[in-house]
């Protein structure tokens, strides 16, 4: 079906959309997943609904992967 | 496995010495501290930078919220650090809290920096919203109608309140929920409801699910 990605942009109704508060709670594991190559898509289909519908979670969500590749896992003895 | 069915997960070296260092005392504690403080710092300043485009927060105001944020997520981790299960890299645990608190200080300033009304309702962009190209505006006029009559007609004051701030306006949801004296998952709840009030007002004219333009089921 040829879907129109602007109104999917502004109506995303994920039905199995996690919500925020569970969302917080799993997005470090989302995050890591992601970096070494996983599909956390499909292991957490509701957080990735989440994060496609939230603006909130999502733009903390591309912030979190943003810090890890740029910080990396940095030692509290390399301060 | 422990008795209780909990998944036993090792910790990694670096991980562990944060915790080390979270659970000691004296100058070892507060070195730690130090430590923790100066790296989500250099995070928040990088998240803070990465945001204020869109947020349009510039000048000394970035460094504070940088500043803030960074103070309280050394806070929440302290709070929270006996619930840390080793599921992650601590340093990555420990940047959510940073993302978080950034979110909740850019929406404070959000509404220093522009006094948007709530109430502002951009239907002038709302064809372009959906309808990027111009030449489709025209054939597309009857969804539109649709959609606006249902945003007018369908929600309840506070579902048109939110839908419009945050979908039509861009006010940030952390932003919305201060000025609502709400929560962010609250926020969503009701942005949620609302989108589905809305596909379900286009369903029932016809209009499949997911929205087919041109098209109706």
């Amino acid at each position: 079906m040829n879907t129109d990605p602007d109104l999917e942009a502004l109506l995303p109704t994920g039905s199995v959309d996690a919500g925020c508060a569970v969302s917080f709670e799993v997005l470090h594991r989302y995050v890591e997943q992601e970096l070494a190559g996983g599909h956390p898509a499909r292991s957490q289909p509701g957080l990735a609904a989440h994060l496609h519908s939230c603006p909130a979670c999502g733009e903390d969500y591309q912030g979190l992967l943003g810090a890890v590749e740029l910080f990396g896992d940095a030692s509290p003895t390399a301060h | 496995m422990t008795d209780a069915g909990e998944r036993v997960v090792q910790m990694d070296a670096t991980s562990q010495l944060w915790l080390d260092g979270l659970r000691s005392s004296g100058s070892e504690h507060e070195k730690c501290i130090a430590a923790l403080h100066a790296l989500l710092l250099r995070v928040a300043r990088h998240e803070v930078s990465r945001r204020a485009g869109s947020l349009r927060v510039r000048g000394p105001e970035l460094e504070d919220i940088a500043q803030q944020a960074s103070d309280d997520a050394v806070l929440a981790i302290r709070s929270k650090v006996a619930g840390f299960r080793g599921d992650s890299r601590f340093t990555t645990w420990a940047y959510k809290f940073v993302m978080f608190e950034v979110s909740t200080k850019m929406g404070r300033h959000f509404w220093r920096a522009q006094r948007a009304n709530l109430d502002d309702e951009a239907w002038g962009r709302l064809p372009d919203t959906i309808f990027p190209a111009p030449e489709k505006h025209a054939e597309q006029r009857e969804l539109f109608a649709l959609l606006r009559r249902a945003i007018e007609e369908e929600l309840t004051h506070l579902q048109r309140q939110v839908f419009v701030a945050v979908a039509l306006n861009d006010v940030p949801m952390d932003a919305l929920a201060r000025e609502l004296g709400s929560t962010r998952n609250s926020v969503y709840k009701v942005l949620f409801d609302a989108r589905c009030k809305l596909r379900e007002s286009l369903r029932s004219a016809g209009y499949g699910r997911p929205v087919t333009l041109g098209s109706k089921a």
